[in-house]
């Protein structure tokens, strides 16, 4: 080209994004194929349209010399041409071979990106595949001359149109013809309602423009379509508002009512997504999966069948939707830091023009344009963050899978209930919830539901109802798993306690009934002698506190005896808003992060005693290190000493730590924000938060506090002496 | 390609982005030309009757109204019956050219052509 | 005052350079100029991005030393520097005239405690010695020495020079650390 070489790089960039967007959609179109030849009922306008996306790709890759991509394309134009028109059956082989394809292009396309031109890969086996599945016979062509079709019409087929035209000839699919008069103001939208309502009943063959009679503002369109529905029914579904259907008259005099149907048709897909779909004439058969007889499901069962059905809409009807690695979302985090850096990098270019006399005013403008690029950088900030946000159902349409083998495998017969799937949450706290709620629900099934005979006995239905419920209650997100089995008995629990060595046996007139319920949350700690082999997978209920506390969420218990189990998961929508402990330290007000908070209680001066050097308190037989926060923050004292000072007891792991502090404020939701860069050195803090009432309040970072305080290992006083 | 007074305004229909940052990058780099772009034949259909294009490019393999549609529209509207018109087309068939050709396109180019291809049958057309 | 001069920042049209007179030199500096404990500074108008009344401020436990602490600008956490820490002056109490400059750096916005904030100042350039030109030890923050001109006809040229002297401070080693 004659042109810059920048210029050249931007059409080569063109050129990789379409190739990508190509092979992207190559992806999920047959991925929607492999399930519908599962299913028995491939899409053929999929096979279409898989073959025009290879084809164009061929036509790029060709016109911009990468060469390798284009034989590719070629190779597997061919075998789906053969597809398409039928001279080849879609099995799971010609699939593999397909879906190989679509590696290849990748690794092509990546290659190309990453070097700037193909490297050489070696091809030659893949070429062997295609062989091997394709026809490799000659092409037969079917006359077209039974068809009264206009010569004119004929004359402005592309090849690719007429193959259509003929397949359809051969498979005996009536040929229609549909004219319609469009204005040219709202042709879009008038023909993609077009296409839409013609979708599950025809197919079509090509749209031929005229300019009419009309004075400039409007075009007629004739369109030629294939179709076995009957011409009242396409009349009725396509014509109106001055638009006509006719049957293209055949020649050898043939009624024009459509023939039967044969077996080896394929009908139309049974997926119809947009809102005035018609009913196909013979609605196509939803497959059922035989779901196993003890379970019946609420909800779910609705969502199986969507999933069959809808699967193909969720993949197909959103063209517009794109799947995106998480990752790539916080690469785009970093993305929108570093451009902040780069406005501020504006903005002392912009200074120093400004000094040049002669180009203050670009220097203005140049200011003007930076504010402008700050205000969209929030914007797009914003904009990420929405976009991570998924809903529930997500994580929910696993947990039904889940309910219904562990209940298998355990002679039980559970109901799962699910509200609120549609609740939106965080991406990275919906992957990061997988885990622990599908241990809860494994834990509901094995200790809470009882088993039929037991739930009979009890005077209970026999089906077990499992609860799933969510909502939003605020910045949270409340995840409910309720069963209605045997519940948790308080005696027994803390004997279990108790002699698993997680609490002492004096301790229990101090513990309220809540406290009781809590320990199953304590390592160590199983309500069963047996480790079953569905609970006891790898994780206990502690290590599912720890992983909800990671998320800045917190897990609650309540339990009835004989009536059934209640967990309740309370989660910040965004990592970002967290709950913390609101005290006071000297006339300073810090935020302590609830995950980190065990409880907090008055201080009794009395008890302190001192162990090398450093005070301790007894606390239910452990022994807790205490740490002043004025003296740790060397914080001058503000006012006279407070009466009463109170201890919050922190804990990481196995390690506590007390904190003295000189007044609870109560607990505050609270969004943590950054510390500038000035103060990134300064250790102990995990940002601010505005508090809302003009106070900025220092959040602290609670896990390094304790580990500055204990030291190292070696002196690490445990919670674990109590065990 | 005259260099001088107002640019000549050419038409590209065609659904690849990457070939029609292809041909304007082309054509623009030649200077003295204005590329305008259609991304589907339903795009042309509603520039077509508004404006009066110098030359149009069409792709004949396009979803929904294909080149050869187009051809044949812009042969039987008044506007555009002597607008040289260069057809191009990734099928390296004969059938296509020789359709196109039949019904009105004045020149064919099939597709991958080069840059300077591109330019001498553009440069040919305007000429003649 | 304060609000208008920062408004008056941006809506600056080069124009009004070009009123005075062609004959008149260019304008070079826009800068804001302040006090601290008694001296005149000024920072080139474009690093200042805001003018507030000082809010509450919140101490920052095991800060560096000039930091006074942070204070929230519409969700923004900011970090506070004292100038006459960071100039190594005498501190004072802050008076009602004290101001905080949110300054950008380069790198980041920050506050700066200022004692006194008193107007924008149009230099041309015979009105500015550079610190390159005035030799000696100058800190590498200090971009030069403004003397704005007393306008015709006003007062003693000498006396309002003498008096208006401002040091001018470059934000990006002023606040840097």
């Amino acid at each position: 080209m004659a042109g810059s070489d920048d210029r050249k790089d931007d059409v080569r960039d063109e050129f990789l994004a379409e190739a990508q967007e190509i092979v992207e959609s190559l992806s999920r179109d047959l991925l929607v194929l492999d399930q519908g030849q599962k299913e028995g009922h491939p899409d053929p306008d999929l096979v279409n349209e898989v073959f025009r996306g290879v084809h164009t790709l061929k036509g790029i890759a060709g016109m911009f010399g990468y060469h390798q991509v284009g034989a590719v394309a070629h190779a597997l134009e061919d075998l789906l041409d053969d597809l398409r028109l039928g001279r080849v059956e879609l099995t799971q082989d010609v699939l593999d071979v397909l879906f190989e394809g679509v590696e290849n292009f990748q690794r092509l396309l990546g290659e190309a990106k990453g070097a700037g031109e193909s490297a050489d890969v070696d091809l030659s086996d893949y070429a062997q595949s295609i062989e091997r599945v394709s026809a490799g016979g000659g092409r037969k062509e079917t006359s077209l001359e039974s068809y009264d079709l206009d010569p004119g019409v004929l004359a402005v087929l592309t090849e690719y149109e007429e193959h259509r035209l003929r397949t359809n000839v051969e498979q005996g699919v009536p040929l229609f013809r549909l004219v319609v008069r469009l204005s040219l103001a709202s042709i879009d939208t008038a023909l993609e309602s077009l296409k839409t309502r013609a979708k599950p009943l025809a197919e079509i063959i090509t749209y031929l423009p005229s300019m009419g009679e009309s004075d400039g503002d409007a075009i007629d369109l004739e369109v030629l379509f294939a179709s076995r529905a009957s011409a009242e029914r396409l009349e009725e579904v396509l014509g109106g508002d001055g638009a006509r259907v006719e049957p293209v008259p055949r020649k050898d005099g043939h009624a024009t009512v459509p023939p039967p149907e044969r077996a080896t048709v394929t009908s139309a897909p049974p997926a119809p997504t947009v809102a005035h779909v018609v009913a196909p004439p013979r609605p196509p058969p939803v497959p059922k999966t035989s779901a196993p007889p003890p379970i019946s499901h609420d909800e779910p069962e609705d969502d199986e069948e969507a999933e069959i059905g809808g699967d193909q809409l969720s993949v197909r009807s959103v063209t517009n939707t794109v799947r995106v690695d998480i990752r790539k979302l916080d690469h785009l985090m970093n993305v929108v830091g570093e451009l902040a850096i780069v406005r501020s990098a504006v903005a002392r270019i912009t200074d120093r023009i400004r000094a040049r006399p002669e180009l203050r005013q670009l220097a203005l403008e140049l200011h003007r344009v930076n504010r402008g690029f700050e205000r969209h950088l929030g914007e797009l900030q914003d904009g990420i963050l929405d976009v991570r946000m998924v809903p529930l159902r997500q994580v929910f349409d696993r947990l039904a899978r889940v309910v219904r083998q562990v209940a298998r495998e355990h002679e039980k017969e559970i109901r799962l209930a699910v509200t609120g799937a549609e609740t939106e949450v965080d991406k990275l706290i919906v992957e990061e919830l997988s885990d622990p709620l599908m241990h809860i629900i494994r834990n509901a099934i094995d200790h809470g539901v009882e088993k039929p005979k037991v739930r009979e006995l009890a005077g209970k239905p026999s089906t077990g109802t499992l609860a799933l419920n969510a909502y939003q209650k605020g910045n949270h997100v409340v995840i409910e798993v309720e069963d209605d089995g045997a519940g948790m008995s308080e005696d027994k629990l803390f004997e279990t306690a108790v002699r698993r060595g997680v609490v002492t046996e004096d301790s229990r007139a101090d513990m309220t009934r809540q406290e009781i319920f809590n320990l199953i949350f304590q390592p160590g700690f199983t309500t069963r002698s047996s480790i079953t082999d569905i609970s006891g997978r790898g994780m206990g209920m502690d290590v599912v506190k720890t992983n909800i506390n990671r998320l800045g969420g917190i897990v609650d218990v309540q339990s009835e005896h004989g009536i059934g189990t209640k967990l309740t998961i309370t989660l910040p929508v965004t990592l970002a808003i967290i709950r913390a402990l609101v005290v006071e330290v000297s006339g300073r007000v810090f935020c302590i992060p609830l995950t980190a908070v065990q409880e907090a209680l008055l201080l009794d001066a009395r008890a302190i005693r001192t162990v090398e050097g450093r005070e301790v308190l007894t606390l239910r037989g452990g022994t807790l290190p205490l740490c002043r926060l004025s003296s740790l923050f060397a914080l001058a004292p503000r006012r006279e000493r407070p009466s009463k000072r109170y201890v919050v007891v922190t804990s990481l792991g196995q390690k506590r730590v007390g904190f003295v502090v000189d007044g609870l404020q109560g607990q505050q939701d609270i969004v943590i924000k950054a510390l500038g860069r000035s103060l990134s050195r300064v250790r102990g803090f995990a940002g601010a938060t505005d508090l809302g009432d003009q106070r900025v309040a220092l959040v602290v970072d609670a896990p390094a506090l304790m580990e500055e305080v204990l030291g190292g290992a070696d002196r690490v006083l445990t919670a674990g002496e109590v065990s | 390609m005259p260099g001088v007074g107002t640019p000549l305004r050419i038409l590209v229909v065609e659904d690849s982005s990457a070939m029609r940052a292809f041909v304007r990058a082309t054509l623009e780099d030649a200077g003295g030309v204005e590329v305008q772009e259609a991304q589907s034949g339903f795009e042309a259909l509603r520039l077509l009757p508004r404006q009066v294009f110098d030359l149009v490019i069409v792709d004949v393999n396009m979803p929904d109204i294909n080149g050869l549609e187009l051809v044949s529209f812009m042969r039987r509207s008044q506007e555009h019956q002597g607008t040289p018109l260069l057809i191009i087309s990734t099928e390296a068939s004969a059938r296509d050219r020789e359709r196109g050709l039949s019904l009105g396109a004045n020149a064919y180019l099939s597709k991958p052509f080069q840059p300077e291809q591109l330019r001498a049958a553009v440069a040919e057309l305007l000429a003649g | 005052m304060s609000d208008e001069i920062v408004r008056a920042k941006t809506v600056l049209p080069a124009a009004v350079a070009h009123q005075v007179g062609s004959a008149e030199p260019e304008i070079v500096y826009e800068v804001l100029a302040f006090v601290i404990a008694q001296e005149r500074y000024a920072l080139p108008l474009a690093s200042v991005r805001e003018i507030l009344k000082v809010p509450s401020i919140t101490e920052v436990p095991r800060a560096p030393r000039d930091v006074l602490g942070i204070i929230s600008v519409r969700g923004r956490i900011i970090t506070v520097v004292d100038l006459r820490r960071r100039l190594r002056m005498a501190e004072a109490a802050i008076d009602k005239g004290a101001r905080v400059l949110l300054v950008d750096d380069g790198r980041e916005l920050l506050g700066l405690l200022v004692d006194r904030v008193l107007s924008v100042y149009r230099l041309r350039q015979d009105e500015v010695e550079l610190a390159a030109v005035m030799g000696g030890d100058t800190a590498d923050y200090v971009t030069g020495i403004g003397r704005p001109k007393a306008s015709k006809g006003t007062r003693d040229a000498e006396a309002r020079t003498q008096e208006e002297m401002l040091i001018l401070l470059d934000p990006g080693p002023l606040l840097r650390r």
